[in-house]
């Protein structure tokens, strides 16, 4: 069982820092090894939650629940009153989802979601986040200067358009459901699921192109 | 805990690399599913969190994310014994076990699909707050594991929702898994930075109870 005591952890973490290579590589490598040789795992097993990660889970399974949503009124409302069940339709829930929270984007409020204290982010809807998601940087500052981040990823929000920053502190993880383009009347949910991007469901890009 | 996990508001960051890709090397997607496939024993989200941010501070600033997540796996098994330092800088078990069974992609997204874990509780104790009370947060540092950021603390905020009752994650850092109420609480940008970008911007958080006080 856990020690649950932070003085212990710490200093394991000091012993660590002194003792493994300064190579992350290495230290992975080792790491890897020690594990399959307690038999904790399989190296196979390895390769294959990464060929997951690469072939069935990303932005691909985000971008199908908001084009339902955005052509089934009623799976709209589900999705805004509880994703974490919503998602299920699909199949699409996993890691981090169950307290999923979808917040919409209107002519009057921007969503972004940060999470500053580590990194949330729901996995198994939106796949591995990006570097940047998960950069001191990005985290730092998402909450204190929002328009000036969102300027860096080319979004310039117009007049009157309030910023909601949600910064993911407890297990709720947000889903931002981006505005439809006009000019997609009649499409189909494959064909709006196309035009919808990754950083458009974190915040990060306002527009999407069609 | 006041440490170095603690980032929002912090100064001079520069800018963000918007373009940067999901991993720039291999050994990040090894650790990543090293992590997900391989659990220690007892530990719950809210230790591997607070484990992690008692690494040494200037450590924690400077490495690459998943070389964090490979020293806390280390860190969190030499804890409970199931590695010793040794073997973590070899790479050598001690005494090897049985070859684990391989389980295949489809074996790994029934696992993958498992985790969407509920941390909602049933408590018998009636929320202290209600949609548009407006509260204001513990100013003090917290000892120990907090999901109260200190941006946040000491400041003045309107309760948007009420999730029911979820695992606390203070507690949850100390092996106890008591629930308290969550809320999320929006407050107002000017009332979190003295040179807030626009007035109208919001920043929201999800607080529970013993965080908060009525204001």
């Amino acid at each position: 069982m856990p020690s649950f005591d932070t003085k212990k952890i710490e200093q394991i973490h000091r012993d660590l820092h002194t003792h493994l290579p300064s190579d992350p590589a290495l230290r992975v490598k080792a790491l890897e090894s020690l594990v399959v040789e307690k038999g904790l795992v399989a190296q196979e097993s390895i390769d294959n939650w990464i060929e997951l990660y690469a072939e069935r889970i990303g932005p691909k399974r985000g971008a199908e629940v908001i084009a339902r949503a955005w052509t089934d009124p009623a799976y709209y409302d589900r999705l805004i009153n509880d994703a974490g069940q919503a998602v299920k339709d699909f199949g699409f829930e996993g890691h981090a989802t169950e307290h999923t929270k979808a917040v919409q984007n209107t002519s009057q409020t921007h969503n972004l979601v940060v999470c500053t204290l580590c990194s949330c982010y729901p996995f198994s809807l939106l796949g591995m986040s990006p570097i940047w998601y998960r950069s001191a940087a990005y985290r730092a500052r998402a909450v204190k200067e929002p328009r000036a981040v969102l300027a860096e990823f080319g979004v310039t929000l117009p007049d009157g358009v309030k910023t909601r920053v949600w910064d993911s502190t407890a297990e709720l993880r947000y889903l931002v459901i981006p505005e439809r383009p006009k000019g997609t009347e009649g499409w189909s949910a494959d064909q709006l699921a196309a035009i919808i991007t990754r950083d458009s469901m974190i915040g990060t890009q306002r527009e999407l192109a069609i | 805990m006041d440490g170095p996990q603690d980032l929002g508001g912090k100064e001079s960051f520069g800018p963000i690399e918007v373009n940067s890709p999901d991993y720039r090397h291999d050994w990040e997607r090894r650790q990543w599913a090293l992590t997900k496939l391989v659990a220690t024993p007892g530990v719950t989200i809210d230790w591997f969190r607070h484990a992690l941010e008692t690494m040494p501070p200037a450590v924690y600033l400077s490495v690459p994310y998943f070389q964090k997540w490979n020293a806390n796996n280390m860190a969190l098994a030499i804890d409970t014994g199931d590695y010793t330092l040794e073997e973590c800088v070899t790479g050598k078990a001690i005494q090897p076990g049985t070859p684990a069974p391989v389980l295949t992609v489809d074996d790994c997204e029934t696992l993958q699909r498992s985790l969407h874990t509920d941390f909602s509780r049933a408590i018998n104790v009636a929320p202290a707050f209600h949609f548009g009370d407006h509260v204001q947060t513990d100013a003090r540092p917290t000892p120990g594991h907090s999901r109260l950021p200190s941006y946040a603390s000491g400041a003045k905020g309107q309760i948007i929702a009420h999730h029911g009752a979820h695992v606390f994650a203070d507690a949850g850092a100390k092996g106890d898994h008591s629930a308290h109420h969550l809320y999320t609480v929006e407050f107002r940008a000017s009332d979190l930075w003295a040179d807030a970008e626009c007035p109208d911007d919001t920043v929201c958080l999800d607080l529970w109870e013993p965080y908060l006080a009525s204001a």
